[in-house]
């Protein structure tokens, strides 16, 4: 079970028996909701991260394994349908405590399950600062856990397994800090700006009728296409794709100048499709090393340079 | 602070110093005030070591500024006149290094392009030093006439070319005002704004020759001067340019040190 934050409340413990889930997804979007629906079932739980009204995030945790997104929402409908009982709560959260939230289901592990005693907490807590994170730092004992939410590197709320509502002041999670082997993990956000619509991805309607039609049955051939991973594009079609995801970690991690350093960068090697040599590779990264240095820091530039080798790897 | 005594004795145990003539008198607003260039000077010189080209030409041209306001804990240079009029051309060049760096700045928020290279700033810098020094050597030896236009010329320069700075620091924000490091350009508009009353006020005094090096020439030629007249602003002037001297020096420091912070 993972903890999350109680928000302002719009429903909550409805029973999910009745629940028809497109229908409930719906109004959410239509109600542009911006924080998050959770559904609590008998051995699994589910959350849906929605950012004015766009399922941004998704993440089921059962049996000790964690779906994200696609495959999160293919695992939803299949508890739902199978589920007899279980709950469903929507929670209004502001913007900020949303993206910290998405930061802790579908960030990047920065640390994870590490020993506090092992870390250096104040360098921790200032790397979180100097390259301004949005994500949340979970501390946790076998019987406690506490969150505390970050936006843009500056601490926006605290949360822990007795609070009904996030608070202001870090005292209780302190304390579990300071309980004799307390872990740590801390999950962030790579790209606060590209955020996609998960809905507009995969067609919940169809995997909920197929699901619901006859649950005994092989899932139908939509069903296994929505909930894998794409197949591969063709490579033209990948490249701008890469190419677009270049420009816009550069946009996150510099600003609006380091977007327009990694279109002119990206355009005097004849576009991401020639990134797929390591040549040109270490070549584009260094240029875009040398303009970096004005506009951000060491740590901001290799993190950036990080990213985007990662998504060069995809070509 | 009379060092005098200390300063002919060092003579005495370094026979190829030059002899010193004249007291050696040191206040501790100059003390202080030289001591916070040096600070400033090693962070920006540091800086500069591992950085990008851009902040080479920054860095040193703070650097020399360190080097330029020594001149007030030199125990030669009432004797070498010479050394004041370098002293002070090595304060004009530091600005225009530090306008070239600042300009190249700007350049490179709207082409996104850095041309040149450490080695060419460093080689450009020491030759124009050569040449300066040079040319000093050859002329005759400065009266203190001269003195003060070489001090003029350096307060003018440094007044109108940190008007331009300043335009410049705003052009450069507007283009990086997302960027993570546009904090620390703020604090260099800070530091010019800084320098921009420190040496406007000093060029002020000269224009109306309310200056003391204009107060020493008259001392011995017996002209008359108008500043009992005009005190009240003679006095701010003369406030201003104490007090922003430390606080340009300080603001150098602060800024470099907080870069440092944000480039880590």
């Amino acid at each position: 079970m993972f903890l999350l934050p109680k928000g302002n409340p719009l429903a909550e413990n409805v029973p999910v028996a009745k629940l028809q889930l497109p229908e409930a997804l719906e109004k959410l979007k239509n109600g542009a909701l911006t924080g998050c629906a959770v559904f609590d079932f008998p051995g699994a739980d589910c959350a849906l991260i929605y950012d004015a009204g766009k399922m941004v995030g998704a993440l089921v945790h059962r049996e000790n394994k964690e779906l994200r997104d696609q495959a999160a929402l293919q695992a939803l409908v299949d508890l739902l349908v199978l589920a007899n009982s279980g709950s469903f709560s929507v929670y209004g959260f502001s913007r900020e405590m949303t993206l910290a939230l998405l930061g802790m289901i579908n960030g990047t592990a920065v640390i994870d399950g590490q020993e506090i005693k092992q870390i250096d907490f104040k360098a921790l807590l200032d790397r979180i600062k100097n390259e301004q994170m949005t994500g949340t730092l979970k501390i946790f004992t076998a019987d406690r856990s506490g969150l505390i939410f970050y936006k843009g590197g500056a601490t926006i709320g605290f949360f822990h397994n007795a609070a009904t509502a996030v608070e202001t002041s870090a005292g209780e999670v302190q304390q579990i800090a300071g309980l004799p082997g307390a872990k740590a993990s801390l999950s962030a956000l790579q790209n606060e700006q590209a955020l996609s619509d998960l809905s507009t991805m995969v067609d919940i309607r169809k995997l909920w009728e197929a699901a619901s039609g006859n649950i005994f049955a092989a899932p139908p051939a939509a069903a296994p296409k929505a909930a894998t991973p794409p197949p591969t594009p063709t490579p033209a079609a990948s490249a701008s794709d890469v190419e677009t995801a270049i420009i816009e970690f550069a946009n996150q991690f510099l600003g609006k100048l380091g977007k327009a350093l990694a279109e002119k960068e990206l355009s005097n090697i004849g576009g991401a499709k020639a990134l797929s040599d390591a040549g040109t590779l270490s070549e584009f990264l260094a240029a875009m090393e040398r303009g970096s240095k004005m506009l951000a820091s060491v740590n901001k530039i290799k993190e950036m340079n990080a990213a985007i080798s990662n998504e060069v790897a995809k070509l | 602070m009379d060092l005098t005594g200390f300063f002919q004795n060092l003579t005495t145990w370094l026979p190829f110093l030059p002899k010193i003539y004249n007291p050696v008198v040191i206040d501790f607003t100059s003390l202080f005030t030289v001591l916070c260039w040096l600070v400033a000077a090693s962070i920006a010189l540091y800086f500069s070591v591992n950085n990008s080209r851009i902040w080479t030409s920054i860095g040193i041209g703070f650097f020399l500024l360190f080097w330029s306001q020594s001149y007030q804990l030199n125990p030669w240079h009432e004797t070498f006149t010479v050394m004041i009029a370098v002293h002070y051309m090595i304060g004009t060049i530091s600005i225009l290094l530090v306008s070239h760096g600042i300009q190249e700045y700007y350049l490179f928020t709207r082409t996104l392009e850095i041309t040149g290279s450490k080695k060419t700033i460093y080689i450009g810098t020491f030759l124009i030093i050569a040449i300066a020094i040079l040319v000093i050597s050859l002329n005759p030896k400065p009266s203190l006439y001269v003195l003060r236009n070489y001090r003029m010329m350096n307060n003018t320069i440094w007044f109108f070319l940190c008007i331009l700075n300043i335009y410049y620091i705003v052009k450069i924000y507007s283009e990086m005002k997302d960027s993570p490091i546009v904090n620390g350009i703020i604090a260099f508009g800070v530091v010019f704004v800084c320098a921009l009353i420190w040496k406007g006020s000093g060029l002020y005094m000269m224009i109306y020759q309310w200056d003391k090096p204009w107060l020493d020439i008259i001392e011995f030629t017996g002209e008359s001067t108008d500043i009992q007249l005009h005190m009240a602003k003679v006095q701010l002037a003369r406030w201003l340019f104490k007090t922003f001297n430390v606080l340009t020096s300080l603001s150098v420091a602060g800024t470099f040190a907080y870069l440092f912070k944000l480039l880590r």
